[in-house]
């Protein structure tokens, strides 16, 4: 509890710094205060790309090892992955209506790939959730977790691969094209957004450990040849 | 040989029971041509309107409908347990089924395209038979996704919404080079890229699904 109390006030502190780079950054020149949401749309995008990573990644080490904590850790990182797409797509479209013209641009080609790496992955979820049995739910889940990341890189290079509305790249390693200040708040916000990923996976986690222990401890009380009324009539198998 | 002999007799016994059951052709398909009907009586009056959007409509119903008659239930789990200790290699089990839904897509691909040329009145495209074997490529695409995500969700209770929202949105490169394909033909320009993507996309399916379908037969015990 003391470490998770820590991980927080760590978070809040990652927070308030971050906030404080990307308000004293210079404004941009043209899109003025909408840069702003740059501090939060592209470290979101970035981190879901991670948190996807970290899905296959456990998905893949669950497969190899059969060890429940990979399986855990692939669930806790596609559910915070998914909140990261949800909220790049919604900060991206708050910044495109003023700045674009439009909310949601259909030729865009990282919109639609980044829309449909977001249902691929709440349909990871959803699967997840039909699955009562949690050796079944790794075996099954954790297929769809290693397919699923084929997304990513997809999404990542959409901007070189279809020359559309979005920009390409701001972070490149030959040098980026914006500003330094601008590009030093937009690290600190990435390096934020990092320490908020790993402290929501370490709380998933922990919630996860602690909601198979009451499951089990609920199985335990009602006697092997009674289910408790969540596992009943979930599967027809 | 003995691969291929697996895949014809699971493909021979989904079509039995396909003939048996009639799910496909009596209850989607009319289903289907329905959901064609009724998007021209949401437009209203707007006939040029409607000309134009009547192959999209068509391609977008056939990915929707199209996975139903994929996800139509030919075995339970004590007939995949038997093809198991009989033997049958999961990945023949697998193809065989994508080649059943392969074949009942196409007959019904066949049917509403000639019922949206009816409905919508779309404008002639010059050298449509081009478009068949692209059909086909769709179909086998879409078929191949949707037996994945059968047997992904095999036995769950809520499988009939489960697998189309895990197929919807990997199908959506199938989607979008049918359409646009057809879109090239209207406007006098070339499908090959089309085709060549939709064949890519075919390939790398059939390579997915001969890998994973060991491991989902085994997830699905």
């Amino acid at each position: 509890m003391r470490r998770m109390q820590l991980l927080m006030i760590v978070v809040g502190l990652a927070g308030v710094i971050g906030a404080f780079f990307a308000f004293s950054a210079p404004p941009d020149a043209t899109q003025r205060q909408y840069a702003l949401i740059m501090h939060i749309h592209v470290p979101s995008a970035f981190l879901a790309f991670v948190a996807f990573g970290v899905t296959a990644l456990g998905s893949i080490m669950w497969r190899i090892t059969r060890k429940r904590r990979w399986d855990r850790a692939a669930a806790a990182s596609a559910e915070i992955g998914v909140i990261f797409t949800g909220v790049a797509l919604l900060t991206g479209m708050i910044w495109g209506r003023p700045v674009w013209g439009r909310a949601w641009d259909w030729g865009d080609a990282r919109m639609s790939t980044t829309a449909l790496m977001f249902f691929v992955y709440l349909g990871y979820l959803a699967l997840r959730r039909a699955i009562p049995d949690p050796g079944v739910r790794a075996a099954r889940a954790s297929i769809l977790g290693i397919i699923a990341v084929v997304q990513v890189p997809l999404v990542y290079f959409s901007v070189n691969l279809w020359r559309t509305l979005h920009q390409p790249h701001t972070l490149r390693i030959e040098g980026s094209p914006i500003h330094p200040a601008m590009l030093r708040a937009l690290l600190i916000n990435l390096a934020t957004f990092t320490v908020i990923y790993v402290a929501l996976l370490a709380a998933r986690l922990r919630l996860s450990g602690l909601e198979e222990q009451a499951e089990a401890a609920t199985i335990e009380l009602a006697g092997a040849a009674v289910q408790p009324p969540w596992l009943t009539g979930a599967t027809d198998v | 040989v003995k691969f291929w002999r697996q895949v014809l007799t699971v493909l021979g016994r989904d079509l039995v029971v396909e003939r048996r059951a009639s799910e496909a052709l009596t209850v989607t398909l009319p289903f289907g041509v329905v959901a064609l009907m009724a998007v021209p009586l949401a437009v209203g009056l707007d006939l040029p309107l409607i000309s134009r959007i009547g192959f999209p409509v068509y391609w977008a119903t056939t990915l929707l409908f199209g996975m139903t008659i994929a996800l139509r239930q030919t075995d339970g789990p004590s007939q995949r347990d038997l093809l198991a200790l009989l033997g049958v290699d999961p990945a023949a089990r697998l193809i065989g089924r994508a080649l059943s839904a392969g074949i009942l897509l196409a007959v019904y691909m066949t049917i509403t395209a000639i019922a949206t040329v009816l409905l919508y009145s779309p404008e002639p495209v010059s050298g449509w038979p081009r478009l068949i074997p692209l059909g086909l490529l769709y179909a086998a695409g879409l078929a191949l996704l949707t037996a994945m995500a059968g047997e992904v969700t095999a036995g769950l209770g809520s499988r009939s919404a489960l697998a189309p929202l895990l197929v919807a949105p990997l199908a959506v490169p199938l989607l979008i080079a049918a359409s646009q394909a057809q879109e090239s033909m209207a406007r006098g320009k070339g499908i090959l890229i089309w085709t060549l993507l939709m064949v890519a996309a075919d390939l790398v399916l059939v390579i997915i699904g001969v890998l994973v379908a060991r491991p989902l037969e085994e997830a699905g015990r």
